[in-house]
């Protein structure tokens, strides 16, 4: 297909803090470390006379780790960062995430059951917090990583008051 | 102790304990005594087992022990309804008390097994709705009930429950304890002749086979039937034992779906819908009007042959809903479509997915088949074996009419009230809701999807699986049908632009 297609749902407005980069490249170099030292001790554990398809898996496995660092690394932190986005209106709750699949979410204020805030542990070290919009369904959850924690805090305030007072009973 | 935690209440009913005859039931089913069964086994194993006397005794003990064990628990179990909950006291020791507010409790059903029946006894389950968080749902049984207490039970849990929804003093009074039923469906027998071909039914017999072939081989040499087998070289044998076989199992699914489904009958009384349907346990299942939100219309490749469904409702907050949610569990399509139009108002025709949908199902279906193919041509480079390249083509051709199949089921519509969404090949489900059901809309694009200007939408609900997909819609319909499915908040075309 040729024309650059146009998103099927109108992108929400508000990006997220901007040390959700660096959240994210230290994700990415956590798992680097993680799967290099995996690497490591299959390619100096396992003798190089073995047969099979070891002696590929000597050289593949370690360009395979550089590609993935390099995405998880270099590249992904800030496509994830320009695809985030959301947005509180009168009527909705509105976030868009992913970086290769991209996932709109919509809530009506009324629909809205719990408001969560999380704070991971890497979390804590940047002072950012995840927003979480709970209604009765399970796939109906909005889930807004990495903003700031006072941020994070008045929204899901906003959002607990204003969805006690236009709830519907309905579910 | 037996007070219930329940302040506001300001009448509290007696607990009551359930009928005697219940430790019977339950001494005959082991249904307490089986829990120390992995504890006896290594004692029984250490004692050893020979001689009849040992057995005899081994079974009279074992049941001694099963009727202590039904009369403790029996003992020690009471129940009440009380205006504001329902509370079921048990445990032999440690007591536990349970309380369900009636506001929670989603629906009642009272069920019949074969020896309850025989003692005139019935099991009732009050159905609870957790929280969202947990998504789980809670069930209180009270096992062995008379039916009368049973029945009485069950309106009264209602009754209250209705009592407490209801706020407003404007509103018309509660009906009457019993109010006029309008039957909706009644179950023809003739539609058993279905159940062949629904692979849920046809697995019923299967499993019997499979599970006496093990029996066969448990026995002891002497005892097994000496058969010899048949001349398997004689085609006519062969043949006639094949359709012997197929023959048995038809027979076989037709009396699953008899032992489920006899006598289903549907109807309306006042604001439930009660389903009954069962052979040897019946089921009584009541659904409240107020809480469907939809109804899915479901058809298997088999049924599909025979123009035969089935249709669920879909309840929020009901747990076990497969079972539960049963509005028509097999019959004639007409008939289906006819009890989904009870469920939910009909949007219109399914509108079909656009060229690209057809092209993706197609990819995705061939996919697998190429990538064989593609390894088989390496190995026929390599080593000039063409199986696996055989294998690829055989993979890939048939991924055509799978990809086109997938792709017919593809729909959806959105209606002035309702909206549908369709898919599934095995199982075609088409799923109607209404627009109430909407909690939120979440869109998937994949890179794949954003190229051929398509996109996932699936419809937020909490009923039933808690969301249903339109797969590959074009991109530029989603925002006109979540609007139309669920009202102008759906848009997200307002401020911030």
């Amino acid at each position: 297909m040729s024309a650059p297609p146009a998103p099927p749902v109108r992108v929400p407005a508000w990006s997220l803090s901007r040390s959700a980069i660096w959240l994210w490249v230290t994700q990415g170099v956590i798992g680097t470390l993680v799967y290099g030292v995996l690497v490591a001790v299959l390619v100096l554990g396992v003798p190089a006379s073995t047969g099979g398809p070891l002696p590929v898996l000597r050289w593949l496995l370690p360009v395979l780790l550089a590609v993935y660092a390099v995405v998880a690394i270099g590249v992904r932190p800030w496509i994830r960062y320009r695809v985030h986005r959301w947005e509180v209106t009168e009527e909705t709750v509105h976030a868009l995430t992913g970086w290769l699949t991209r996932t709109w979410t919509l809530v009506p204020v009324a629909r809205i059951q719990t408001v969560d805030v999380t704070r991971g542990v890497l979390q804590q070290l940047y002072g950012l917090a995840s927003v979480a919009v709970l209604t009765a369904s399970s796939q109906g959850t909005v889930r807004v990583p990495h903003l700031e924690v006072a941020v994070a805090h008045r929204v899901a305030d906003d959002l607990a008051r204003r969805a006690e007072q236009v709830r519907d009973e309905a579910t | 102790m037996t007070t219930a935690p329940w302040q506001t209440v300001p009448e509290v009913t007696a607990p009551r304990r359930t009928s005697p005859l219940v430790v019977l039931v339950h001494t005959i089913t082991f249904r307490q005594a089986r829990q120390v069964v992995p504890a006896a086994i290594p004692v029984v194993a250490a004692v050893g087992v020979d001689g009849p006397g040992v057995v005899v005794g081994l079974v009279l003990a074992v049941t001694a022990l099963s009727l202590l064990f039904a009369t403790l628990t029996w003992w020690r179990t009471t129940y009440a309804d009380t205006p504001g909950a329902v509370v079921v006291t048990r445990g032999l020791l440690a007591r536990s008390v349970r309380t369900v507010p009636n506001d929670r409790i989603r629906g009642v059903e009272v069920e019949t097994p074969v020896l309850h029946r025989l003692f005139g006894l019935v099991r009732v389950r009050v159905d609870a709705a957790a929280g969202s968080m947990t998504g789980g749902d809670e069930e209180v049984v009270v096992d062995g009930l008379t039916r009368a207490e049973g029945d009485r039970l069950r309106t009264s849990v209602l009754t209250h429950r209705r009592a407490g929804v209801v706020t407003d003093p404007s509103a018309p009074p509660l009906p009457e304890e019993q109010p006029a039923e309008e039957e909706l469906a009644r179950f023809d027998p003739r539609w058993l002749l279905y159940a062949p071909l629904v692979a849920s039914y046809l697995a019923v017999p299967l499993a019997a086979v499979g599970a006496l072939s093990r029996l066969l081989q448990e026995l002891p040499p002497g005892l097994r039937p000496d058969l010899t087998g048949p001349d398997l070289t004689d085609t006519r044998v062969l043949l006639t034992g094949l359709l012997l076989a197929l023959l048995l199992l038809a027979l076989g699914a037709v009396l699953g779906a008899a032992v489920v489904n006899w006598g289903f009958r549907l109807v309306r009384r006042g604001g439930s819908l009660v389903a009954v349907r069962g052979l040897l346990t019946r089921r009584h299942t009541e659904l409240e009007v107020d809480r469907v939100r939809g109804g899915t219309l479901s058809e298997g490749l088999g049924m599909r042959l025979v123009r035969a469904a089935r249709v669920g409702a879909l309840v929020t907050g009901l747990g076990a809903a497969n079972r539960r949610g049963q509005v028509l569990p097999l019959g004639p399509r007409a008939e289906a479509v006819r009890l989904l139009g009870v469920l939910v108002d009909d949007p219109g025709p399914l509108v079909a997915h656009p060229p690209a949908a057809r092209r993706r199902r197609l990819a995705r279906a061939i996919g697998s088949g190429l990538a064989v193919s593609a390894a088989g041509g390496l190995l026929v480079a390599g080593t000039g074996w063409w199986g696996l390249l055989a294998a690829g083509v055989v993979l890939t051709v048939l991924g055509v009419p799978l990809g086109l199949g997938r792709y017919a089921a593809l729909g959806h519509v959105a209606g002035p009230r309702s909206f549908a969404v369709r898919s599934g090949l095995l199982v075609r489900e088409q799923t109607v809701l209404q627009q109430r059901a909407v909690v939120g809309w979440q869109v998937r694009q994949s890179v794949f999807q954003r190229r051929a200007g398509l996109a996932t939408v699936v419809a937020c609900v909490g009923a039933g699986t808690g969301g249903y997909a339109a797969i590959d819609v074009a991109a530029a319909d989603v925002g006109p049908f979540t609007e139309a499915a669920s009202g102008s908040w759906a848009t997200a075309r307002g401020a911030g632009g």
